[in-house]
């Protein structure tokens, strides 16, 4: 108990936060620095806010008791002629002090929001030894990627040669971070204006197609957070979620070891085998598998369709366009959720190490089945859209072996 | 709206004159002010005034279906009680439709009712161009409407941005129709503007300098202002997103070298003037409402109209405190942060004038009474939370959660709409010739108070837990469930409000003709302003005479004054001084139909630029018919017999008009009082 105000404001938060769920969404958060200091900032200010709450709201009802004037039950009537109250007009001295008051109380308030304002896209705790030199961030119709920059000790730690030309990691839907750093990230979108936010370690920033916003993101604590997007962007707006990772810098490296390493394909005579080729043929035209896809191996409708712009509007080279029309799959059963982040790929995730997902999760296979076969129907989009499509086709006439292939395929890819 | 037909006002045409002694034709210039017709045609200050005031309700009870709608699907966790397409839509026009088709117009109708008769006018400045103004809203909100029925609503919500309304983005023909149906209820905003302030410039009563306005004057006066210069800017925009949509230009279209961020800046250097367009009006009623019911003057009148006149500049340079995450660069975003925090000052001196307003007072707390209370409690929670996202910091938090509907619905609902039923309360008896039922008036009151505080209270804890905007569901593991079941609660006690106010419109006329219709007089509440002192409901010419003013809060000064102690006497009865509307040597000027021919081309020209262009022809005969009958046609029919003089006519009803008055046709004079009467 360091100081007494924020003690109680605690008590009342605890009382009016007491219907949180079990996901981490609240803006209330110590997981991060910045999270930490938007809180307290924020606390404080809804102190003042409550103070001038309680006075206002208390005269209101002070005044509406002290000085009210039973109303007669005729309501034609009016007041008695000679029932007048003292007839005020003004108090210059006192309307110019509550001018300045509030003025002074603004101001105070507007030094310390410009002290945290440019502390918010700041990177200022890369840590010792950082991995990450920054995270492309890129909204789409309704998934996030993750494009990650090593940094030299980052590259070694992912086993990948010194000089490797960027993105080294492309992932989507889940940003694994290791504990205590924190790390630049570049937004943007590919179609419409997305909003990137983990409420539990910053605020938010929109991706906005065409720039490229600086933001930071850290976490301090092990375990995944979630975070929706928050600029209207059509019909699955309540439906594109990202999951910050916070890992131990070990397991992270291990991590970026596995995510680094290309995918191998399937033995002949396999179901897997079987499995890559159904892939190929249905769904190699949006998903990217590194190792066995090739860019653009898609057509050219998903290349040509979705383009990422830099800052400066010029189209950046082909070469690290690093997904298809959908998120990049080479590492998929690595990651917790699927579909935009919005179903689960295990049953048990918070069970099982984040890491050890793949070898030791029981998979949600019905979830991912109704997936694969009629997207659409477990997710609202518009693939069929005259405008062109947005989002993931339905693949009903695959038939229930094909289907098994399928998933033994994705199964390989972790 | 038929009370006005019940007690016929002084001046209607007389037999001899009336229009049903002459041939009907769609060429000849429509004379009757009373009967159904009448309304189409109408160029009176007051039946517009009326018109929009019913209007703004209509879609008030769509706008709060669509509300409803809204709060079924977020009662549970999960739900799939809307598609997510016709949420969007839903939630898309519930914004359109409360901001533009409801809070602007129902300030649209106090202003036309009002301002006329607190500056002591007979009409306003352009009679003709204040018809066009309604029915051109009129037609936008139709127009807006019918998209329901014709392939689907809007989709991309009420601030529509770029490039998510883009044919690529939203295939329908739903933004089509916001684009262009805003656009032609923008042109009615636009012309009032021009309309109004033309009006409190120009055309008040002797001695009434600015500084004796009454406040409700001055607000909306500032508000006009604001529509003047922020109406332009949404049009531009609105232009060229019609433009994009429709002839393939690529002003937003990030691929063609276009710019999202471009939408959003124009979008809100009209959007944040917008915020005060919506609530001066209700600062301005209260204003009113406040003083006479706590039987004192307002305090500190000069604070009043200084604060106002402030919050609307202050207004404009605000607006990128809605793009704090958009990514402006801390500068920018230091910049607005800070003049937003600064707007709050004003606002806060017009809080603390109220307050000390009702100090020492005789507080009565009638029904209007009750609601400008409200809005002060109700308004400051939502200024408290603005300040809250001033703080940039702390507002990439809150922005896009359910921390921001809480606190605009406080600022929208709990400031400008329980203000206007503040108004709706006070000036009933005015309008209509007698007051609304109290019971009922306490039970839409509470009703809707508490309603609104279950509904929009429990929405900042919702923003807070991270609930976002704009989203169709939420996971039962995101914990919302509870407090979006209160929430949802809420809401359909707000509906019971809304309904108690039905409830009350019907029983309160029920029971005024039941009781025989007895007159009210012209100063119900004893009241201060200009609008006082004419009989209730207004007569048709407003004012016997030209009122001469020599005070602010004139009206009261008519009433009372000093005795030689300092003690404050009555001077007069409002009874013995009002004007009684008897009156008979006004001339007014004449009914038209253009405005309504002409209005109503636009949205042809909307269906035009959307389906076919062959529509262009029929839209372009009745524009050009609409635009030349108009130009064509004086302001005054000099077949028209002069003067509302002939007092013979008998409606069966009894009315409290002195039947002796001469009628000297003295128009010559009166048409001076109207030479302004051009538009």
């Amino acid at each position: 108990m360091k100081r007494r105000t924020p003690a109680v404001v605690i008590a009342i938060a605890t009382l009016f936060l007491a219907g949180c769920g079990e996901r981490p969404l609240n803006t209330f958060s110590d997981d991060s620095e910045i999270a930490g200091d938007l809180s307290t900032f924020l606390w404080w200010l809804l102190a003042v806010c409550a103070i001038v709450f309680v006075l206002v709201q208390g005269a209101v009802i002070y005044m509406s008791i002290k000085f009210r004037v039973d109303a007669p039950e005729d309501d034609d009537d009016i007041y008695p002629d000679d029932d007048f109250p003292e007839q005020i007009h003004g108090n210059t001295r006192l309307e110019i002090g509550w001018t300045i008051l509030p003025t002074v109380i603004m101001a105070v308030v507007g030094v310390f929001t410009l002290g945290l304002l440019f502390d918010l896209d700041d990177v200022d705790a890369r840590g010792s030894d950082p991995r990450i030199e920054s995270v492309t961030v890129v909204g789409a119709q309704w998934w996030w990627e993750f494009q990650y920059h090593l940094t030299p000790a980052g590259l070694e730690a992912a086993g990948l040669p010194a000089g490797a030309e960027g993105p080294h990691i492309v992932t989507a839907g889940e940003l694994p971070l290791p504990i205590g750093e924190e790390i630049a990230l570049d937004v943007t979108s590919r179609d419409v204006i997305h909003s990137f936010w983990v409420p539990a370690l910053n605020g938010k920033r929109d991706a906005v197609p065409g720039r490229t916003n600086p933001w930071t993101i850290q976490t301090l604590e092990e375990g995944r957070f979630p975070g929706e997007c928050t600029e209207f962007c059509g019909l699955s707006h309540a439906y594109m979620e990202k999951w910050a990772v916070g890992l131990e810098q070990a397991d992270w490296d291990a991590w970026a070891a596995n995510q680094a390493a290309d995918a191998v394909a399937p033995e002949d005579g396999t179901p897997a085998a079987e499995g890559w080729s159904v892939f190929a043929n249905n769904c190699a035209s949006c998903h990217v598998i590194n190792g066995l896809t090739r860019m653009g191996s898609g057509g050219e409708g998903a290349t040509d369709t979705f383009q990422i712009y830099d800052g400066a509007n010029r189209l950046i080279d082909k070469q690290t366009q690093v997904s298809g029309a959908a998120p990049n799959l080479t590492h998929v059963m690595s990651r917790s959720t699927f579909g935009g982040g919005i179903f689960e790929l295990y049953e048990n995730p918070d069970s099982v190490p984040y890491l050890d997902l793949a070898s030791d999760g029981d998979l949600n296979l019905g979830d991912l089945e109704a997936w694969i076969r009629n997207a659409p129907a477990v997710k609202a989009n518009a693939w069929d859209s005259p405008g062109g499509q947005r989002g993931m086709t339905p693949f009903t006439a695959l038939s229930d072996e094909d289907l098994d292939h399928l998933v033994a395929f994705l199964l390989t890819l972790d | 709206m038929a009370i006005t037909e019940d007690r016929p006002l002084a001046l209607e045409a007389g037999e001899t004159t009336t229009v049903n002694d002459r041939p009907l034709g769609a060429l000849t210039r429509p004379q009757s002010d009373v009967g159904w017709k009448s309304w189409f045609t109408t160029v009176d200050h007051k039946k517009i005034g009326i018109m929009y005031g019913v209007g703004s309700m209509f879609f008030f009870l769509v706008g709060g279906i669509e509300a409803l709608l809204i709060r079924i699907q977020l009662s549970q966790p999960g739900n799939s009680f809307l598609s997510e397409s016709v949420y969007n839509q839903v939630f898309t026009m519930h914004g359109v439709t409360m901001i533009f088709l409801v809070i602007m117009p129902m300030a649209a109708a106090f202003a036309n009712y009002l301002l006329p008769l607190q500056v002591g006018a007979r009409d306003v400045a352009f009679p003709r161009l204040n018809a066009f103004s309604f029915w051109c809203w009129l037609a936008g909100a139709i127009f807006l409407n019918t998209s329901w029925i014709l392939g689907g609503a809007p989709d991309g919500g009420w601030f529509a941005y770029a490039p998510n309304t883009s044919v690529t983005f939203s295939p329908t023909n739903g933004m089509d129709y916001y684009a262009i149906g805003l656009q032609i209820a923008g042109i009615a905003s636009l012309v009032s503007a021009i309309n109004l302030i033309v009006t409190v410039l120009n055309m008040r009563a002797p001695g009434m300098t600015l500084l004796k306005m009454p406040i409700f004057t001055w607000m909306m006066l500032v508000v006009q202002f604001l529509l003047l210069f922020a109406v332009p800017v949404i049009t531009i925009a609105l232009f060229l997103l019609t433009f994009d949509r429709s002839y393939g230009a690529s002003f937003f279209d990030v691929a063609a070298g276009g710019s999202p961020l471009l939408w959003q800046h124009l979008f809100w250097i009209f959007g944040h003037p917008e915020v005060y367009i919506l609530i001066l009006p209700a600062f301005g009623i209260i204003s009113e409402i406040i003083p006479t019911f706590s039987r004192k003057p307002i305090f500190g009148y000069p604070f009043m109209v200084g604060s106002g006149i402030a919050i609307g500049f202050m207004g404009w340079g605000v607006w990128a405190h809605h793009m704090f995450v958009t990514g402006l660069g801390p500068i920018s975003v230091a910049a607005f942060s800070l003049s937003t925090m600064f707007i709050a000052v004003p606002t806060g001196v017009k809080i603390l004038n109220w307050l000390a307003t009702m100090w020492g007072g005789r507080l009565r707390f009638n029904t209007p009474m009750l609601f400008a209370v409200g809005v002060i409690a109700m308004f400051t929670i939502g200024g408290l939370s603005g300040v809250t996202h001033s703080v940039s910091p702390s507002d990439t938090q809150q922005t896009d959660t359910y921390y921001i509907v809480a606190h605009f619905h406080y600022v929208i609902f709990g400031g400008a709409l329980l203000g206007m039923f503040a108004g709706f309360y006070f000036w009933w008896p005015k309008v209509f010739g007698y007051k609304l039922n109290e019971r009922w008036g306490k039970a839409n009151y509470w009703l809707m108070l508490i309603g609104f505080n279950i509904t929009f209270g429990p929405m900042h804890i919702l923003g807070l837990q991270g609930m976002a905007r704009r989203h169709h569901s939420y996971a039962s593991e995101d914990g919302f469930g509870f407090w979006n079941m209160i929430v949802s609660i809420g809401s359909f006690i707000i509906g019971l409000g809304v309904l108690a106010f039905l409830i009350n419109c019907w029983v309160s006329r029920r029971d005024y003709r039941a009781a025989g219709m007895p007159a009210i007089g012209p100063d119900p509440w004893d009241a201060r302003s200009l609008e006082w002192s004419t009989a209730s409901p207004t007569p048709v010419h407003n004012f016997d005479y030209d009122p001469v003013v020599e005070y602010q809060d004139d009206w009261w000064h008519q009433k009372w004054g000093k005795n030689d102690e300092g003690k404050i006497v009555r001077k007069a009865y409002p009874e013995d001084i009002a004007h009684d509307g008897s009156a008979t040597d006004v001339h007014l000027p004449s009914p038209s139909y253009w405005p309504f021919v002409l209005s109503f081309s636009l949205p042809i020209i909307g269906y035009a630029v959307i389906y076919t262009h062959w529509l262009l022809i029929p839209a372009g005969v009745l524009f050009i018919a609409g635009f030349l009958g108009w130009a064509l046609e004086p302001a005054d029919d000099p077949e028209a017999a002069h003067g509302h003089d002939d007092h013979g006519h008998d409606d069966g009803h009894d009315d409290d008009d002195d039947p002796d008055d001469g009628g000297d046709d003295a128009d010559g004079a009166a048409a001076e009082d109207e030479g302004a009467s051009v538009g």
